[in-house]
């Protein structure tokens, strides 16, 4: 962020020179801006004459507003798409036969344009046609971007760029390989196989264990049929306020949940089968029988409260369902 | 299991017959207790075909009835995706159709003529009879308790969430496909317990018989090797799992390839390499054990275990390699969205959009499981007392159904099985546990003492058991706890049966063909457009006319209204659809050319507005568009189907891209003429509508349903002088303006 | 005047479409008498005085005939013709002639004469009950109608306009004999006749109007065979219910006690088009007040009392819109089609019900004969009247009836005996299957009558074959499973 900053500072006069020169191609001035640092970082005037007709070449500017006050998660999630699509075109095409220039345009530094524009959201990707020269197109209005469908990939704009500017060419995106994670990745995979030869006659016991298989797979099957997955694909709440600044633990409607709402179910689920578990298991096998007795009173009422209760919450959900059990009606 | 239910009422052989006798007029009033809950459609309505698909299984069946087997084998349709057609005999499960064209014709031999619509319709709860005696069956082996397996069928008969595909009329794969896949897994344990050959061979038939009857068969085909090798992992590996395993899968591949539209899947396509890869393993291990078994030298073990790991490397990597160089498939999108949730929604909008390959969230289990889904846990719990093979089948069974369940809302139904039988195991376990009448002696300090000590020894014996079964097993002392537990567990069954009763009443019994509403006075009003509108269409159209319609309706069309249609169900071809969502959602000078070029005669919408029917096309108008936009994202932008606020609109509102779309402009047509002015109300949408109503130009109103359900619309040929449409349409409204002032509203020239 | 040409291009290429599509319905016009191609029918008769009357009331024509006839032959009579195009030989229909000084005489033989098919004139018989003596008077009532004889003009109108139809016919009654006074009376439904053709000839001008009745004639003599063609177009807004095939089943089972009606139906409507598309909301307004229309809303089927549990079912599944109304006096089933037929729409569907079988069966005193007496047509009873084009009644007998015998006064074109096999049954079920066409909806209310011998034994089959059946399956399977087919040795 400093360095694009400090780039900003040296731009600035540049460009105000560029400005005043106009004669020189304004394009090659801004590609071998580019060439330095892509995409440019734009303020208003920049801006301006960047996208002033009459224009021989395309521009694609972000408006974006990356700064955390505004708040735009999509923004940020986008940057460094962003970024990485015009670094690989721009280093895809250094002889600029493209003829595309990727600006970047924050809502501090170019308030009025956001304005002129009248855009209320960010970020709005858009997309400006050259107005004469070889790929000169009749309007000269810019194609806009929509970000409707979640956070885009650096590959779907640039399907999206290069489906604009057919006739040239389009460089392809090169993601530069995460050495961190590889090394990441390799290092654990040997650590595990060495710590697997070394700790192996200890923790084959452990493995072959029946409880702890039992145990895993119970919390999987519970995991799983408390609609953990429904949470994993919709990215559903954890929890939500309702509206009396209370918290509301189970939402509303048949076909939604929160993250919280399906561990209480799971944790419902648990303890009526492992109350189950003991009246079928345990309890015969407790050889005092006022204990025995004791035992098959509690883990009765267990889980028939357990279960009323399951009902009850379940009427929440689905209105109008008839069946319950005291205590909860 | 324990000692103690192995304790018959009857004695000897005659009390052997007794209770064979019970069980089999227990197992016939189960599977009359599962066909009798599936008919409620049938007594409230009548003996129709239900929603969309069985439609088409329906007309099918029909052609196959008529035409035999070999013209059903190699049919082409040239009455559906017009004008592609579909090789309809290659791309279908023919299972379900043969089973009931089977059925018709042995009625037919025994001179009772019964109409084949009713096999259609009664054939899922006549199967699901047979399912709940093969939930028996597959019980019986698990367990040594008697009643497990009764418990189990009961569960099975009456489970909504099995009925959820199985009540009468939804004359859908599933009907049939349920039952194979229980029968076939019980075929396989039998197999796997006896290691025989002939078991084997029929699991594997029974397999190709499900393979022919439902693309589900992919989870046996990938939970039978997956069972073999959690076995094989366990040190389980035995000559039985050897012999039991190859015969199915030879058997049951060549089986499966004989269905032309599975083909050579099974060697391709990726789904199928895990049942391949385990046959080569097994291959290994069996020779690896052979010669273990010959020759006692550590070296040479050693280098076995090397060769055999080099060996299993090698074949994973060649694997790679092959599906990287495509020659074997990759996954394919339905499947491959099981595993990467987020991939159908970026990639395949068609998928996405059908309600029932969306996630689970609890409410589902519980409604359709409802005491099962906690009864379930602790069934596979009691299943790690005695680890055989078959109880790790159930475990791998578990968690494997579960995941697919919660990822898909359909996939409920391969759950549900398994969460019968082990709920009923652990329910009659404790039943078998609470129900017996002999009681414990009292026990003195000492013995307690001694129990006590021993106990601690054998804790400190035996580690691997599981851990709450160490200490010996006593019984109940008193018939009090004995009848408190009996009789809540008694309390919830009942509970469950009310509760199935009424899920299957209000959820899954309506057969979305025939709609029906509550008179004031309560009496029952069936509201029949659907039917209405396809009869008009059969009787009053031309033999050949095309009907352009979303492809939800294609089946229906197809089956009610016998017309070529464009799009159907059967949504292999997506740019087709995308077409037919292009035209819907154009302007009518974009879509006029699109209906030309595909000779539609008629286009066809649902309008829910008048009456509140809200699965109408307005609704489902976002997919179309999203589907269009995936082809051409250029022409058809979802963007503009929103206002700035992002809002869906129909009313004032709405942006001109949604005003000028086809869908649109159908869909309101003529609708405000209904009201007073500008009180035109959308009963769906619960918003009033513009003041003028849309104008069409280049289709005209044929023919709309009584509730305005369905609404018909002739594609206007040529103009006769050559104006264009609009002119020509303007030109006639200003002749008949005096006549249809108040029908049209004030003319509107289009400039173009 | 030019309107009326327009009508006669119309109509006369109509006709010859008609004459087309209905070329094949002269064929099963069996009981034809052949005679050589030079027939002149022997002017043996003289018609003394002729009164035509023509019922453009329905939606048929159905016209009768009342002439004096008077033998001015030297020797007695008994054969008298009378002439039709070979149109209306195509479409004429219930054909029937008495003597209407003695009504119980019941009808006169009568068949159609073949002589020449290329000739326009064809000739029906009629066969006096006795041979008509020199100079005696006899005085013959004939009747029939014709199918598909009147045509919409304009053939497309609006949803809510009214229809105009158009009939020809001759102002002097066909005859092949000299006719020495007639007239012809024409009743319309209504007063609304815009145009008719004028006949100068006779004392007055003709027609005479009265209300809606026009007279033509009354005319003196004219020699056989003359036409003086007349045309009217006059309002008629009521569907032309055009039954194109009706296949009645009557299924009568001795064990259930029970008579089994079904009716299929192919209807059509042959009223004026829509000139353009149907409007819902149009329709919807226009059932407050409820104008007269072209299009069927509703079918009523007065049953006989008794009848049981209805159904109304279409190709695709039954129709929800019917009402069944049944009480000690009547049994009415009203049905409404999923949706109003206009002009040219069609609708086929199916309608069926139960009788209690001793309303209609008899045994008779001696032997194993029974007598089932049934109705023969049952269809609906509309004011404006339909017709049949073919009727296949197919009565079904119970298995092993035998030497079948029918009776009714419906004029048949064929008859045929065959076996019909269900619901188990070994050697079929006798099914009596007769054939007519051309009826209109006056034969509502005919009967027939139909004997059969069903011995005992005949009634005993299905029970004894069916138990036997069972019987050995279950030795059968007693059997197999008492054997041991296992390979291991016994131990």
């Amino acid at each position: 962020m400093h360095f694009l900053k400090g780039l900003v500072l040296i731009l600035l006069p540049a460009a105000a020179i560029a400005a005043k020169r106009a004669a020189v191609d304004k394009f090659q001035q801004f590609h071998s801006k580019a060439l330095s640092s892509t995409p440019l970082k734009l303020d208003d005037s920049i801006y301006g004459q960047l996208t002033s007709a009459p224009r021989d070449y395309s521009v694609a500017v972000l408006l974006t507003a990356l700064e955390s006050r505004f708040g735009c998660q999509l923004c940020r999630e986008f940057q460094p798409e962003w970024d990485l699509l015009s670094k690989s075109w721009t280093k895809g095409d250094k002889k600029g036969e493209s003829r595309l220039i990727f600006g970047t345009l924050d809502f501090t530094d170019g308030k009025n344009t956001f304005q002129s524009l009248g855009l209320q959201t960010a970020p709005v990707l858009l997309l400006f046609q050259p107005t004469h020269g070889p790929h000169a197109v009749a309007d000269s209005a810019p194609v806009r971007y929509d970000f409707t469908n979640g956070p885009q990939s650096a590959e779907q704009v640039h399907s999206w760029v290069a489906r604009h500017l057919h006739d040239r060419p389009h460089p392809e995106i090169h993601r530069p390989i995460n050495w961190v994670r590889v090394i990441a990745f390799t290092t654990t995979i040997l650590g595990t196989l060495t710590f697997l030869s070394v700790a192996g006659p200890y923790l084959l016991p452990i493995i072959q264990n029946r409880n702890l298989w039992a145990g895993v797979s119970l919390i999987a099957i519970l995991l799983f049929t408390s609609g953990h997955m429904f949470n994993h694909i919709r990215k559903v709440p954890y929890v939500a306020g309702d509206g009396r600044g209370g918290v509301s633990y189970f939402a509303g409607g048949f076909s939604n949940q929160y993250g919280l709402e399906t561990q209480i179910v799971a944790a419902m689920y648990g303890l009526l089968s492992f109350a189950t578990i003991s009246l079928a298991l345990k309890i015969p096998r407790i050889a005092d029988p006022r204990t025995q007795q004791l035992a098959v009173i509690i883990w009765g009422a267990v889980i028939f409260v357990m279960y009323s209760f399951l009902l009850s919450v379940f009427r929440i959900k689905n209105g109008g369902y008839p069946f319950w059990l005291p205590p909860f009606s | 299991m324990s000692d103690i239910i192995e304790e018959p009422f009857f004695k000897g052989s005659t009390g052997r017959n007794t209770r064979g006798v019970l069980r089999l007029t227990i197992l016939c009033l189960i599977a009359a207790a599962a066909i009798a809950s599936r008919l409620f459609s049938v007594i409230r309505f009548e003996s129709i075909i239900h929603e969309f698909d069985p439609w088409f299984n329906f007309r099918a069946t029909k052609y196959l009835v008529q035409h035999g087997f070999y013209d059903f084998w190699d049919w082409f349709d040239d009455r559906t995706w017009h004008p592609l057609g579909r090789v309809t005999g290659g791309t279908l499960y023919p299972g379900l159709m043969v089973t009931s064209g089977v059925i018709y014709h042995a009625l037919r031999a025994l001179t009772i003529p019964v109409d084949i619509r009713n096999i259609c319709v009664l054939l899922a709860p006549g199967f699901s009879g047979l399912t709940a005696y093969a939930t028996y069956l597959f019980t019986n082996e698990m367990t040594t308790s008697p009643s497990a397996g009764l418990l189990a069928a009961a569960f099975m008969g009456i489970a909504p969430g099995y009925i959820s595909r199985s009540v009468a009329g939804s004359y859908d794969n599933e009907a049939i496909a349920i039952f194979l896949l229980v029968f076939t897994f019980f075929l396989w344990i039998k197999a796997l317990k006896v290691g025989s050959v002939f078991w084997g061979a029929w699991c594997a038939l029974f397999y190709g018989y499900m393979v022919s009857a439902w693309g589900g068969y992919v989870f046996i085909t990938n939970l039978i090797p997956l069972h073999v090798f959690v076995l094989v992992l366990m040190g389980r590996f035995s000559p039985r799992v050897y012999v039991a395993y190859c015969t199915w899968f030879a058997i049951g591949t060549l089986a499966s390839m004989q269905i032309p539209f599975v083909g050579f899947l099974p060697i391709r396509s990726s789904e199928h390499m895990s049942a391949l890869g385990i046959f080569g393993l097994l291959q290994l291990v069996g020779f690896v054990e052979f010669v273990r078994a010959g020759v006692p030298s550590r070296q040479f073990k050693t280098l076995v275990t090397g060769f055999v790991v080099a060996v299993v490397l090698i074949a994973f990597a060649a694997l790679v390699l092959l599906t990287v160089s495509g020659v074997i498939a990759p996954w394919t999108g339905r499947f491959y969205s099981l595993w990467d949730t987020g991939y159908a929604k970026i990639h395949i909008p068609i998928i996405a959009s059908v309600s029932e390959h969306q996630p689970t969230a609890w409410p589902a289990y519980f409604f359709d499981l409802n005491l099962l889904i906690w009864l379930f846990p602790a069934g596979v719990y009691l299943c790690f007392l005695k680890l055989n093979d078959e109880q790790v089948f159930i475990v791998v069974y578990s968690i494997l159904a579960s995941y697919f369940s919660g990822v898909m809302v359909r996939l409920m139904l391969t759950l549900t099985p398994i969460v019968c039988v082990s709920a009923a195991m652990a329910l009659s376990y404790l039943l078998d546990t609470y129900l017996t009448i002999k009681s414990p002696p009292e026990p003195t300090d000492a013995q307690i003492l001694d129990a006590a000590n021993n106990s601690s020894s054998k804790k400190a014996g035996k580690q691997d058991g599981i851990r709450s079964t160490r200490e010996p097993l006593v019984g109940i002392y008193t018939t009090f706890s004995k009848t408190t537990v009996v009789s809540a567990m008694t309390a919830y069954l009942l509970i469950f049966v009310l509760h199935c009763t009424w899920v299957t009443s209000n959820a899954y019994s309506s057969p979305s063909v025939v709609l029906a509403s509550r008179m004031p006075d309560g009496s029952q009003h069936i509201i029949d457009d659907y039917r209405e509108a396809y009869q008009w269409l059969r009787q009053n159209t031309p033999e050949d006319a095309k009907i352009m319609s979303w492809w939800d309706y294609g089946y229906q069309i197809g089956g009610m209204a016998d017309r070529p249609t464009l799009v159907d169900n059967n949504t292999w071809n997506n740019t087709h659809i995308a077409t037919v969502g292009k035209a819907m959602s154009s302007r009518e000078e974009v879509s006029y050319p699109i209906m030309r070029q595909h000779e539609v005669d008629y286009v066809l919408v649902v309008f829910g507005g008048l009456l509140g029917y809200s699965g109408d096309d307005i609704n489902k108008f976002l997919w179309m568009v999203r589907i269009a936009e995936g082809i051409w994202p250029d022409e058809v932008k979802e963007r503009d189907f929103f206002t700035d606020r992002g809002e869906y609109r129909v009313d004032d509102g709405a942006t001109e891209t949604m005003k000028n779309s086809l869908m649109y402009k159908m869909s309101y047509y003529n609708y405000n003429s209904l009201f007073p002015a500008g009180q035109a109300q959308d009963r769906v949408r619960g918003v009033k509508l513009p003041e003028v109503g849309p104008t069409l130009n280049t289709v005209e109103e044929a023919f709309t349903s009584e509730n305005w359900i369905i609404r018909i619309y002739k594609v206007k040929d040529l103009d006769n002088v050559g104006r264009d449409h609009a002119s020509a349409a303007s030109f006639d409204r200003g002749n008949k303006k005096k006549k249809t002032t108040k029908k049209r509203g004030p003319k509107v020239l289009r400039v173009e | 005047m030019r309107l009326l040409a327009i009508g006669a291009a119309v109509l006369s290429l109509a006709s010859t479409a008609l004459c087309a599509e209905k070329g094949n319905l002269t064929k099963p016009l069996t009981s034809r008498l052949i005679l050589p191609s030079t027939f002149k029918p022997p002017q043996n008769f003289k018609n003394v005085n002729l009164v035509h009357i023509i019922n453009l009331e329905k939606s048929y024509p159905k016209e009768q005939i009342n002439v004096v006839v008077e033998n001015i032959a030297s020797t007695p009579q008994d054969e008298y013709y009378i002439p039709f195009t070979s149109q209306q030989m195509a479409t004429i229909g219930g054909l029937e002639v008495k003597d209407k000084k003695n009504s119980d005489g019941g009808l006169f033989e009568v068949g159609a004469v073949e002589f020449d098919p290329e000739s326009d004139t064809q000739f029906y018989r009629v066969r006096l009950a006795q041979p008509l003596a020199p100079k005696a008077q006899i005085t013959l009532g004939i009747s029939y109608s014709y199918l598909s004889a009147l045509h919409p003009l304009p053939k497309h109108i609006a949803q809510q306009d009214s229809q105009f139809l158009v009939y020809e016919f001759s102002a002097y009654c066909p005859s092949a004999y000299v006719t020495t006074k007639q007239k012809t009376e024409v009743k319309f439904p209504s007063g609304n006749v815009p145009e008719y053709t004028i006949v100068a000839g006779g004392e007055v001008e003709s027609p005479v109007k009265a209300g809606s009745k026009f007279t033509y004639g009354s005319f003196s003599e004219v020699p056989a065979g003359a036409v003086e063609p007349v045309k009217v177009r006059y309002e008629f807004t009521k569907p032309l219910i055009h039954i194109s095939q009706l296949e009645r089943d009557i299924e009568v089972s001795h064990w259930g006690g029970n008579l089994a009606f079904e009716e299929r139906y192919t209807l059509h409507n042959h009223a004026a088009n829509l000139t353009n598309q149907f409007n819902r909301v149009q329709w919807a307004s226009q059932q407050y007040y409820n104008p007269p229309s072209t299009a069927i809303k509703e079918l009523k089927f007065p049953l006989r009392v008794g009848s049981l549990d209805p159904y109304f079912t279409d190709v695709i599944g039954n129709v929800s819109t019917s009402r069944f109304r049944s009480n000690k006096r009547e049994a009415n089933l009203e049905i409404k089609p999923r949706y109003p037929i206009f002009g040219g729409w069609n609708y086929p569907f199916r309608v069926g019900w139960n009788a209690d079988l001793k309303k209609f069966l008899r045994k008779l005193k001696t032997g194993d004969g029974y007598v089932l007496n049934v109705p023969f047509l049952e269809g609906p009873k509309q004011s404006e009247g339909m017709v049949y084009e073919h009727i296949e009644l197919r009565v079904i007998l119970p298995e092993g009836a035998v030497n079948v015998k029918y009776s009714t006064t419906v004029p048949l074109v064929s008859e045929e005996i065959s076996l019909h096999r269900t619901f188990m049954d070994t050697t079929g079920r006798t099914a009596l299957t007769l054939k007519a066409i051309n009826i209109v909806d006056d034969f509502r209310d005919r009967e027939l009558i139909v004997t059969y011998d069903y011995p005992l034994l005949a009634g005993l089959r299905k029970p004894l074959v069916i138990f036997i059946t069972f019987f050995s399956l279950f030795a059968a399977a007693w059997g197999i499973g008492s054997l041991d087919v296992g390979i291991k040795g016994k131990k």
